[in-house]
């Protein structure tokens, strides 16, 4: 998923409704019914599952759908949930059995529900954004060609058994498949998205905790229990309220007055003052984010013989420890490789793969960088999005220090894009001259997810264009091997000629940060730092 | 002191010397070449006019002393900043983020750990040019505009009205953050440019006003009948006579520029790094008032003393050169 950990699409935030209380699912007021509210911002597309890949939008995905797998709140391990099992004998073929289910407009959930969803999502007729995951399925080359008219309408890997059990078969080994499943993308669809597919993009009807009851664009989307749920993790809440806010600072502002009772991402500028202000109501946690400096390989200046020595030397003038303690408060850890400490060091997470490249070493980035040619134009614009989250900070303390390291007040500037959407469609038409802030959510804890999908030749995420062969054949080789140690030593292989052509600057693993009002208990952010609504109590 | 209200003409009637005239040569001296002196009912002594009047006039008011001597300051400080403030304002030490005064930063440290007192000091230079340069370039376009359309009239004089009214519909902040996001230029051009394209049909419809006043004077009349052309009339006895209200508003809206150049610097279109403004750091000091206000409170106090400085001067200038009005 992009990285939108810090997304807040620009909207309206004025005009507000008052705070939700006491209008949960029946009575209200008492505990178990009683709504809270949350801090978001707008989806930027509609909320089909295999359309959405930012973060906004996947918080309520993963309200209202619960798919074949479900990612430990805690541990992020994927676990069974609508499905029974998955099995495979070879890591190509998978046979999927189902648990009894529904919808929460009482159809059954069933390997139709899976196919269906999954040819909709891979079909080129339908532009999904998130189509590349289908892409190991057999027969996506046909649906979904690099060019060209589609041949087909529907995978041939994907086969319906019976009504609980479906076959997939892959186009190659990955041993990692069934870890995908949990991503929102392979959610399954009830008919009526098929038949009434406008009113269900009014009002989405899916198979999690929640139903969406109503929802204004700019204002607030208001969810409810789903009472009947049949899954084990029923909402211990009546419901929530997503309020959309255009400045973190606002929301913050907002929860320490009580007009807000969740917010998932504290502003830097509060982080000093954050405990004193919500004791043990703050959290914490590590998050499967990292966030990067990347570059644009299409532009001749950043992509000519010794580019590589500019941009580690770049990444060797940023003092990570100083900015992640002062401007993150400890919220932020330097980044010493490219993936994220969430995976575990089994999962392919490898401390210091960067080496000295990620240290601060203001004499030996001056020396790389003039080796390597300079800075291409003399000057270093990083561009970023200034309408969320914290990023201004950041890139003015990365450019400060740059600008220390290389004792030239004007080596490095911040380039500020006004909204987010502006700056992604900047950053999709490849205009960029420069170094841009890039911030990677995973999609499912595998370190695959981490490598494949930012830098493997024209991946849907790679959107500096770097291309590697052999990084490429890295990856290819390690998804398809089955021994898992194996398969991790190639990834981490691959990850090793990212480092050397420093395709991308690691800067910080980034934690879940979030603060909750005194009416909330059992707050916790997951893995993905979005918070497990489900299990949060409302007095 | 005898009142002199201000009409052009008197320098005819009353004294019929030109010489006294400070900024241009007077109508006086185009009517009659060589008069040799008072025609005999003047005062002893060497005749005022209008301009001499007023310069005796602020040299008595305080306030003018006091809002001239903090400008001087400021323009002293814009051309030779490393006087007063030692470093570089763009040389930031994340270490010192948010502390409070120390040697050499009697104002503290910001929240990238720049020094507030340096950032502050420099910031003046950015803010006197933009205001220094967008009222010149909307007095010069605005004079020029707004003059020939009161001069000639007609269809011209009714175009530019219809055209200076659109451009008064215009919200000058909403303009700033649809014209200005688009240029990626760091320089302080984009902005003046900017304010200059909505600042002058102020200017132009005062100018205008002012020289259909001037232009019914018999003096005018008397210059078309011996023989003047436009252009002559034009420099040499309406401009000079008509240019005292545009200096007024161009001296008032000069504070007003500054402040402008802060409020987009502030939303992000105006100035951008490494420009040093006052605006940017409001903007960026902003988050961090709770613990560091002493970084958002010296670049506002300076920002808002310049402003006021240059409106009160303004409002000082008009009261001497328009003394209808007091």
């Amino acid at each position: 998923m992009r990285g939108t950990a810090l997304a807040r699409w620009a909207a309206g935030a004025g005009g507000l409704a008052l705070v939700a209380t006491g209008c949960g699912g029946g009575t209200g007021g008492s505990v178990g019914t009683a709504v809270l509210s949350s801090s978001w911002g707008d989806p930027q597309n509609p909320l089909e599952p295999a359309n959405t890949n930012e973060v906004q939008g996947g918080k309520v995905l993963d309200m209202i759908f619960r798919g074949l797998k479900r990612y430990n709140p805690r541990t992020a391990q994927a676990e069974n949930w609508v499905a029974r099992s998955v099995e495979t004998t070879d890591s190509q073929n998978f046979t999927v059995r189902l648990k009894d289910w529904r919808f929460s407009n009482g159809e059954k959930v069933t390997a139709r529900s899976f196919v269906d969803a999954w040819n909709y999502g891979a079909s080129l007729r339908n532009n999904q954004k998130n189509a590349y995951f289908f892409g190991y399925i057999d027969g996506y080359d046909k649906v979904h060609p690099g060019s060209g008219t589609q041949s087909a309408d529907t995978l041939s890997g994907l086969r319906v058994v019976d009504d609980h059990t479906f076959t997939v078969r892959l186009n190659q080994k990955f041993s990692g498949f069934p870890d995908t499943l949990g991503y929102a993308a392979f959610a399954p669809l009830p008919r009526a998205f098929f038949t009434h597919h406008a009113a269900w993009l009014d009002k989405p009807v899916g198979d999690g905790p929640y139903t969406i009851e109503s929802y204004t664009k700019g204002s607030q989307m208001t969810l409810r229990k789903w009472d009947a749920y049949p899954g084990p993790d029923k909402a211990r809440n009546g419901g929530v309220t997503l309020r959309v806010y255009t400045d973190n600072n606002t929301a913050y502002t907002d929860l320490m007055s009580g007009n807000l009772d969740l917010v998932d991402d504290i502003p830097a500028a509060q982080l000093k003052n954050v405990r004193s202000d919500l004791g043990n109501r703050y959290i914490n946690t590590p998050a499967g984010i990292i966030q990067t400096i990347a570059f644009p390989h299409y532009d001749p200046g950043w992509n000519k013989p010794g580019s590589q020595k500019v941009r580690t030397g770049l990444s060797m003038a940023i003092d990570r420890k100083q900015i992640t303690r002062t401007i993150f408060r400890g919220t932020r850890t330097p980044a010493t490789d490219w993936t994220s400490p969430v995976l575990g060091l089994a999962g392919g997470y490898k401390p210091g793969l960067c080496g000295s490249a990620c240290d601060y070493r203001p004499a030996e980035a001056r020396k790389l960088i003039k080796e390597g040619g300079g800075i291409p134009g003399g000057q270093v614009r990083i561009t970023y999005n200034a309408d969320t989250g914290s990023h201004r900070q950041w890139v003015d303390a990365v450019c400060n220090s740059i600008n220390n390291a290389l004792g030239n007040g004007r080596a490095c500037v911040g380039n500020p894009v006004g909204t987010y959407a502006d700056y992604r469609n900047q950053i999709g038409q490849h205009k960029m001259t420069g170094p841009f802030r890039s911030g990677w959510q995973m999609d499912y804890p595998l370190i695959q997810d981490f490598l494949q999908p930012l830098y493997y030749t024209d991946a849907s995420s790679n959107d500096g264009k770097w291309s590697n062969k052999d990084f490429d054949r890295l990856i290819d080789r390690a998804n398809a091997e089955t021994d898992r140690p194996r398969a991790m030593a190639d990834f981490q292989k691959a990850e090793e000629v990212v480092r050397d052509d420093m395709a991308a600057i690691p800067l910080w693993y980034q934690n879940g940060s979030g603060g909750y009002s005194e009416r909330l208990s059992d707050v916790a952010l997951d893995p993905f730092s979005v918070p497990v609504y489900y299990a949060i109590k409302v007095s | 002191m005898p009142e002199q209200p201000y009409e052009p003409e008197r320098a005819i009637a009353g004294t019929g010397m030109g010489g006294a005239m400070d900024l241009a040569a007077s109508e006086a001296t185009t009517l009659e070449p060589a008069p040799a002196g008072p025609l005999g009912t003047g005062p002893v002594g060497k005749p005022r006019s209008l301009w001499s009047d007023a310069w005796r006039d602020l040299r008595r008011n305080p306030v003018f002393l006091l809002c001239a001597l903090v400008i001087v300051f400021l323009v002293f400080v814009s051309l030779w900043p490393s006087a007063i403030a030692s470093g570089s304002p763009l040389t930031c030490d994340l270490a010192r983020s948010q502390d409070g005064p120390g040697p050499g930063a009697p104002f503290g440290y910001d929240g990238q750990g720049c020094n507030v007192y340096t950032r502050t000091v420099y910031g003046a230079r950015t803010s006197v040019t933009v205001g220094v340069l967008a009222t010149l370039g909307v007095s010069v376009l605005g004079s020029v505009l707004g003059g020939l359309a009161g001069y000639f009239g007609g269809v011209w004089d009714a175009i530019l009205s219809r055209i200076t009214d659109i451009f008064f519909a215009i919200p000058v902040v909403l303009g700033g953050l649809v014209l200005l996001s688009v240029v990626t230029s760091n320089t302080v051009w984009p902005v003046i440019g900017f304010m200059v394209l909505l600042g002058w049909p102020q200017i132009s419809r005062i100018a205008r006003g002012s020289v259909i006043t001037a232009k019914q004077h018999d003096y005018v009349q008397a210059a078309r009948a011996l023989g003047a052309s436009d252009t002559r009339i034009l420099l040499r006895h309406i401009a000079p006579n008509a240019v005292a209200p545009v200096i007024v508003v161009a001296t008032i809206a000069l504070g007003t520029y500054i402040a402008l150049e802060a409020t987009l610097s502030y939303l992000g279109v105006g100035l951008k790094p490494p420009s040093v403004s006052w605006g940017i750091d409001i903007s960026a000091a902003s988050p961090y008032i709770r613990n560091a206000p002493h970084a958002l409170l010296w670049p506002s106090g300076a920002l808002a003393v310049t402003v006021l400085a240059f409106i009160m001067l303004g409002d000082a200038v008009r009261d001497a050169l328009d003394p209808k009005l007091r």
